[in-house]
């Protein structure tokens, strides 16, 4: 997954359309059980089951497509 | 139905006592068995002492805490979690406030304040060496455990002893200490097995934090039934998918989940088009209100063969009060599927409750589940227990601060709150304790903190007005990074946004859903 595939679930889980490649998802007004929708959808975009703390470690468009990338 | 006063100390003693040898915990994969847990309780009950008085345990998720928990009221002391995730000051705060003496943790050289002694949790290895599945070689199964038994059959407990301390949200930003008696802990754990009809075949999955009372829910009426209680990493993990793999190869057969977890979960199911694992009989769900659309897509899964129950219940009244099948086998079939609009029932009140509906249609629960009271605060503890005659005579009732009417058939539904409290994933929390918290920030000069629904659950949303113009820049970032090291993570808004003045009421108050209604799309 790229990053504009990975901004694209944050979008569409904020609901706001103001999200960049460095966008932070829990500064954004993310919460762990909108976490859960973003692992899902990556888990289903890709196959690639991250989990809380991978999602904390990479919590940007940019980050998260390079650690599915590491893992896939 | 009537539950005789028996502790839930003995109640697990003589769960242990028949299922030896069975799993009591498993964790990751290990178990132990009853035999062993039943040794651990033992020894730890014995390096606490009798009547140790309030004992806090710093909490993990695992069979270490379940044993101090156990331990701690097998030596009649008094449970009160530490949350090692709070920061520093605010679990001194709270072993202060629930005038905790002792404090265990399950890894040695946790730091602790002046005048709390620190005591080492009793290896389980050493605990339970001679409580192994093999031991029955060399002793009868229950030698053992009887022996060392009777020294802690001699402390005697009452009803009205407290059993544990626990802390809701309070308006002045200093959480209330709630102290939960024994006989109220032992008498809905009865209760609950009842309603659960847990049996020594039930898996049932360690969730809740155990920082909070709906783990008692999980962890007692599992123990007393000699049903095993399975924690595991992947259930937190935040991944739906490896949490639906560790359910099946775990053979869970009982899920408790906060509603807002659980829409999450229905969410998923529907979209990956997933199927539940076959070992699933029953999921209870409480905390905040179903979403009546999440139930209707629940519905349409395949899951007339597993029983879903809604849940009511306050720290004050002790776990639940009231629970109603949804759908399932025991659940009121319904001409209709469930609507976007409709209010989904709480339930009826379970056998050991009474409930009155007050003034303004609030709740009001009596009966021998009600805690004694908030520990050190008579204002607030006269404030919600109250003395009420209904013609037999007064008896104590607890003010839920709830609004609920009833459907045709007598549950109750929640139709809000008389006070401004709100559920934030199932834990109460006062907007004014968190506008105490942020008030207490220096550049800050005015706050209001409402409840802000985003995707099916409740956040918190902090409104800041500067105190002087020269203060606003990353005046966000500042209150939210002040905050993380004061209060626990339930607490900290999720969205902190800076304004140029409050809404306020004809009265002068502060209008905390009128600054939001005006300032909400400026925050996305």
């Amino acid at each position: 997954m790229n990053v504009d595939a990975v901004s694209d679930i944050f979008r569409r889980v904020l609901e706001n359309a103001e999200v960049s490649a460095d966008s932070d998802f829990f500064v954004m007004g993310g919460d762990s059980l909108l976490a859960t929708r973003v692992l899902s959808a990556i888990a289903r975009a890709c196959g690639v089951e991250l989990d809380f703390d991978d999602f904390a470690d990479a919590p940007t468009p940019g980050a998260l497509a390079k650690k599915i990338a590491s893992m896939a | 139905m009537s539950y005789p006063y028996c502790d839930v100390t003995k109640a697990f003693a003589d769960a242990a006592g028949r299922h030896p040898d069975r799993p009591a915990i498993a964790h990751n994969g290990r178990s132990l068995t009853y035999a062993e847990l039943d040794a651990w309780v033992r020894a730890t009950a014995r390096r606490l002492g009798p009547r140790p008085g309030v004992v806090g345990v710093v909490t993990s998720r695992s069979a270490a805490t379940v044993a101090c928990l156990l331990g701690t009221l097998a030596a009649g002391g008094t449970y009160c979690p530490i949350d090692p995730a709070h920061p520093e000051p605010r679990r001194r705060a709270l072993m202060s406030a629930s005038g905790c003496r002792l404090v265990i943790a399950a890894e040695p050289g946790a730091s602790v304040p002046p005048g709390v002694r620190p005591v080492d949790l009793p290896d389980r290895a050493e605990a339970t060496r001679n409580a192994g599945p093999d031991r029955a070689d060399s002793a009868p199964s229950s030698a053992s455990s009887r022996v060392a038994g009777s020294a802690l059959d001699a402390v005697p407990v009452a009803a009205d002893d407290p059993a544990y301390i626990l802390f809701t949200s309070g308006s002045t930003g200093e959480p209330k200490p709630v102290v939960t008696p024994r006989g109220a802990v032992s008498t809905v754990v009865g209760a609950l097995r009842d309603l659960f009809g847990l049996t020594p075949a039930d898996r049932v999955l360690q969730f809740a934090s155990l920082n909070w009372d709906t783990c008692f829910e999980e962890i007692l009426p599992t123990l007393t039934a000699g049903a095993a209680l399975v924690f595991h990493d992947d259930a937190y993990s935040g991944s739906f998918r490896r949490m639906l793999r560790m359910i099946d190869a775990e053979r869970i057969t009982v899920l408790d989940l906060p509603s807002a977890f659980w829409h999450e979960l229905v969410r998923h199911l529907v979209e990956e088009r997933a199927a539940l694992p076959a070992s699933l009989r029953l999921v209870v769900v409480g905390g905040e209100a179903v979403n009546p659309v999440r139930l209707a897509d629940w519905c349409a899964l395949d899951t007339a063969a597993i029983r879903l129950v809604n849940t009511y219940g306050c720290t004050e009244t002790t776990l639940i009060t009231h629970a109603v099948d949804l759908h399932g086998p025991l659940a009121a079939r319904r001409a209709a599927p469930w609507r976007a609009g409709e209010r989904v029932p709480i339930g009826h009140a379970l056998p050991h409750v009474r409930q009155h509906l007050g003034e303004g249609g609030e709740l009001l629960v009596g009966g021998p589940s009600l805690a004694l009271g908030y520990r050190g605060r008579p204002d607030a503890t006269a404030e919600r227990f109250v003395e009420i005659d209904l013609g037999a005579g007064p008896e104590r009732y607890f003010r839920t601060g709830d609004r609920v009417g009833r459907t045709p058939d007598g549950a109750l539904v929640h139709e809000g709150r008389l006070d401004h409290e709100l559920k934030v994933r199932g834990v109460r929390v006062d907007p004014a304790e968190v506008e105490a918290q942020i008030a207490g920030h220096p550049q800050v000069g005015a706050v209001a903190v409402a409840g802000a629904v985003v995707a099916d659950h409740t956040t918190l949303a902090a409104y800041i007005v500067p105190r002087s113009p020269s203060g606003v820049v990353a005046l966000a970032d500042d209150v939210l990074s002040y905050l993380r090291d004061r209060v626990p993570s339930h607490l900290v808004p999720s969205r902190i946004t800076v304004v140029p003045e409050l809404v306020y009421t004809a009265s002068g108050k502060v209008d905390r859903a009128g600054s939001h209604r005006r300032y909400a799309s400026a925050a996305v």
